[in-house]
């Protein structure tokens, strides 16, 4: 294998943990609205804990194999495509960032309700039913889209 | 460098089949961590149901494009078969044999949610907890171009 594959392998394998590991965090974001019990509740947003290392550790395997195989390649930096790249990692990370601090907000409200047998209220309902909120959640993973899309037609390249 | 050596017409279903790839990931990923927590939880009924429809409409899906845009991209590089490089056979042994484990693992998980025995729970986290494993030896193979 030539240096280039070694560092596309890294860099897609990122890719598979940060997209992945995404989508598992939407699918029991998701499921935690389906329930109007606090113990369901919390345990799906708990899981979504189990998914953050995974995303971290993609989003930083994608971004130093990402930036090595633009040298390795002899991409220019400043090229429209790389310059597209970082600013949706950054949006994808700071929307995606915001979305967990939202969701940590529903499971500690969650937890607490649960731990005192009570059965879910207006508050809860609201945090989990918060557009806002789960608005993050939906353009971190619209600017995810945009970044594969930039990714693999790297205009200005 | 990468760019110069792939024609623009090979981009549209090289990215349905990297979509629909990380998509499943994501599904099977969720549903292993699904029917794993509930190996430890077994009366939460709701893992079970949550299991199903992930496989259902997550995973099948993602796997239908994944292998869609797998089949495009096959024939606009024109390969046939004959001595084609070990990365191909890799993603086909993940491909063909995973749809088979998803079909399995939903069938599965649909015994589960109808009758919550911890068994099926235990039967969707070993398939699925073996499909993750699967695909990423294939995504591997896939972006190293093994062979």
């Amino acid at each position: 294998m030539t240096t280039a594959q070694w560092l596309l392998m890294f860099h897609i394998t990122g890719a598979f943990f940060l997209i992945g590991g995404s989508v598992a965090a939407g699918v029991f974001n998701t499921f935690s609205r389906t329930t109007d019990d606090p113990g369901e509740i919390a345990m799906f947003l708990r899981m979504i804990r189990l998914t953050v290392p995974l995303i971290g550790l993609g989003a930083l395997l994608t971004l130093v194999f990402g930036l090595w195989l633009v040298h390795e390649d002899d991409y220019a930096f400043f090229s429209f495509w790389v310059i597209a790249a970082l600013v949706l990692w950054v949006l994808m990370n700071a929307l995606g960032s915001a979305g967990g601090r939202h969701q940590e907000r529903a499971r500690k409200l969650a937890e607490k309700l649960a731990a005192s047998g009570e059965a879910s209220n207006d508050e809860l309902r609201a945090i989990l039913r918060d557009p806002r909120g789960n608005a993050l959640s939906w353009l971190a993973g619209l600017a995810t889209l945009l970044l594969l899309i930039d990714m693999i037609w790297k205009p200005g390249a | 460098m990468i760019a110069a050596v792939r024609p623009d017409s090979w981009n549209f279903p090289l990215f349905l089949h990297v979509l629909g790839a990380t998509l499943l990931f994501g599904a099977i990923l969720s549903a292993a961590i699904l029917s794993l927590v509930a190996w430890r939880r077994p009366d939460a009924r709701a893992l079970g149901r949550a299991t199903f429809f992930t496989l259902l409409i997550a995973a099948l899906p993602a796997w239908v494009l994944m292998r869609a845009g797998a089949a495009w991209i096959y024939s606009k590089e024109g390969f046939s078969g004959n001595n084609d490089p070990t990365w191909i056979g890799v993603g086909f042994i993940a491909a063909e044999p995973g749809l088979l484990v998803i079909l399995v693992a939903t069938g599965v998980a649909f015994w589960w949610r109808r009758s919550n025995k911890p068994v099926a729970g235990h039967i969707v986290a070993v398939l699925s907890s073996l499909y993750v494993i699967l695909l990423g030896v294939a995504w591997l193979a896939m972006s190293g171009k093994w062979g």
